[in-house]
């Protein structure tokens, strides 16, 4: 490993000094002065935006033992320092002024964790980088407000994602014995060398890895049945923080949904199909039926988000299919699909924090009654990041749904379970009907009811911007989709390799795991 | 006398994990909970090591990946005390029933 290839992860430096910078200097001086945390915050991620754009595409670089960095790590390192720098905007005011470096520096690390995980290519660095995702969301919930109710949620999401945590432990170690390898390219080619021929039936010890690093994963990503955590959490956490969960932990977790299906090279038997299917189509059905039931409106987003992983687990369904436009490719619609939820999901949640009744936070549906008649721009953002969670157009929301239901619709016929990854995608297009019904109700209750209890301006402008950039965001990538959309495409491309493929890109896989652990460490 | 293999460690390990699951479902003290955790985590760790001694293709990755684990496990032992505090500076308890405000 060279000074060279470690300026490879110019991004990844970036966030990580600067988190570091922050949580040490923000521990330590004077609680008066810990406001400039924010602003230093915004800077690393734009350096971090910066170092992105001037290293450009890698283009399947392993020299850095543990890592492989593709052009997905490029997409993800774009859509996920993009959304961190807007969920800083809009956590700008949020902590109480001592703990706001503490608060910034986990934002940062829980966004390195991301990055991380897209240039993962070992179940160790995996394991490790979805821990960085999650352990400072933990810490994040219980910081976001000094009341009981946040104290409550993070504990319920720690405890329950210490235990996905420790499943998914439990997952990797069997795959690893399948495998007899921990590098995640070669981990196909390992099942076949062991005795089980790549699209033959896999052996049962790596089917066990597989059933328990799914279900490890299901809750990052919010699928049914390990959400039930999702409305507590989602209600108990501050708004703007509640965005961020929305998007980080799940973005996190699909990838290395992605990771292990590639690894497994999208063949696997029969069972695991109708096992994911089922857990897209429950999952879709009970966030939305749930969301409908709700009248706050924080609960409310938190099953959509529950009904949104179940669309994207149709995307996940469908897989890789080589040809042209991410219309037809399942993984490029999955990653199109998680930057637009995101971004729309955050602007939602920016527009709670924009506003508060009497001392406390917007919340329910009676507290933003009439709203537009009092802010009518902030209102307008709102309805315009419901209408594109709804996917109506004009929204990017639209384009997603279009595109994660079109890769299933053109499925071609040669793809064995192609009839039921059609009428999953029904049953999706019957959720967002159902769906719609309670973002109209969001949209209805802020134009049309009357106001009891007006809902006054609460933070400052940063919260503003966030809110203003997210719907605006949606709009213009309805009109041009096609950069967004190109980029996830290429980012997919390297999965179209067979595992055998894999296997000659790597040289020595077992001299690159034994200094893996090393890459964290920012002595070296 | 009976040799000791793969199997019975991965008999100790799924043992461990069952008892780990077991403890985090029934147990309502906080700190309870966390030896659940730590249990289905040391269960991954006994299947890692005993894959890496008897079986041919694994060598050495696995006791990294258990290592990797041991450290995780400690961090996140730190968040988990670290929550625990937060929750009875506002509940004076750490009793998981007790904080049930949150229902919709």
């Amino acid at each position: 490993m060279t000074l060279d290839a470690l300026t490879q992860l110019g991004p990844e430096f970036m966030l990580l000094i600067g988190a570091c910078i922050v949580l040490i200097v923000g521990a330590t001086a004077a609680s008066q002065r810990v406001q400039w945390a924010s602003p230093v915050a915004l800077v690393v991620v734009l350096l971090a935006i910066l170092a992105t754009w001037r290293l450009g595409v890698p283009e399947g670089d392993t020299s850095i033992p543990g890592l492989w960095l593709t052009p997905l790590t490029y997409y993800v390192r774009w859509i996920t320092l993009g959304i961190g720098a807007l969920v800083i905007l809009a956590n700008w005011h949020q902590p109480s002024e001592s703990e706001r470096g503490e608060y910034m520096a986990m934002i940062l690390f829980s966004l390195l964790g991301v990055l991380l995980t897209a240039s993962a290519n070992d179940l160790v660095v995996l394991f490790f980088t979805i821990e960085l995702v999650s352990i400072p969301t933990y810490v994040l919930i219980a910081l976001s407000r000094q009341d009981a109710r946040a104290a409550e949620s993070s504990v319920k999401y720690f405890f329950l994602g210490a235990m996905s945590a420790a499943i998914l432990a439990y997952g990797l170690s069997f795959l690893y014995g399948a495998a007899g390898t921990t590098t995640i390219q070669t981990v196909g080619s390992g099942l076949s060398v062991a005795g089980h021929v790549t699209g033959a039936p896999v052996s049962s010890t790596a089917l066990v890895g597989w059933l328990l690093i799914f279900a490890g994963l299901a809750f990052k990503v919010a699928a049914v049945p390990l959400h039930v955590y999702v409305a507590d959490v989602y209600e108990g956490a501050a708004s703007p923080i509640t965005g961020m969960l929305g998007f980080v932990p799940k973005l996190a977790g699909f990838i290395a949904l992605i990771k292990i299906f590639a690894a497994f090279d999208w063949t696997l038997p029969q069972s695991v199909f109708w096992l994911v299917w089922i857990v897209a189509a429950v999952t879709m059905t009970v966030g939305n039926t749930l969301a409908l039931i709700q009248r706050n409106v924080k609960r409310m987003l938190a099953y959509s988000s529950v009904a949104h992983t179940g669309y994207m687990l149709v995307a996940l369904l469908v897989g890789p299919v080589a040809g042209e436009g991410p219309m037809r490719d399942g993984v490029a619609a999955l990653l199109f699909y998680v930057a637009i939820y995101g971004t729309m999901n955050l602007g939602a949640f920016a527009a709670l924090t924009a506003f508060k009744t009497g001392q406390r936070a917007v919340e329910t549906l009676d507290d933003i009654a009439g709203l537009a008649a009092r802010a009518p721009i902030a209102a307008l953002g709102l309805a315009v990041c419901a209408f594109s969670l709804m996917g109506f157009p004009p929204t990017a929301g639209f384009l997603g749904k279009l595109y994660v239901f079109g890769s299933a619709f053109s499925l071609g016929e040669s793809h064995p379970f192609h009839q039921a990854v059609i009428a999953l995608a029904i049953i999706g297009v019957i959720n967002s009907a159902i769906g719609a019904a309670y973002y109209l109700r969001i949209v209805s209750t802020i134009y049309v009811r009357a106001e009891d209890a007006p809902a006054a301006p609460a933070s400052g402008r940063p919260v503003r911007w966030c809110l203003a950039v997210c719907s605006i965001a949606m709009l213009i990538l309805f009109a041009w989709p096609s950069q967004l959309a190109s980029q996830a495409r290429s980012a997919t491309v390297a999965l179209h390799a067979t595992p055998t493929r894999y296997h000659a890109v790597s040289e020595d896989p077992d001299a690159a795991n034994d200094t893996s652990p090393d890459d964290f460490d920012p002595g070296h | 006398m009976m040799s000791i293999g793969l199997t019975e460690y991965l008999v100790v390990a799924a043992v461990l994990f069952g008892a780990g699951i077991f403890t985090m479902i029934t147990k309502r003290n906080a700190i309870g909970i966390l030896i659940g955790v730590e249990l289905v985590l040391n269960s991954a760790n006994v299947n890692l090591v005993a894959f890496d001694r008897y079986l041919e293709r694994c060598r050495i990755d696995g006791q990294i990946l258990a290592l990797v684990v041991i450290v995780l496990a400690a961090a996140e032992a730190a968040i988990a005390v670290g929550i625990c505090i937060n929750l009875y500076k506002n509940l004076a308890t750490v009793d998981v029933d007790t904080a049930a405000k949150l229902r919709g």
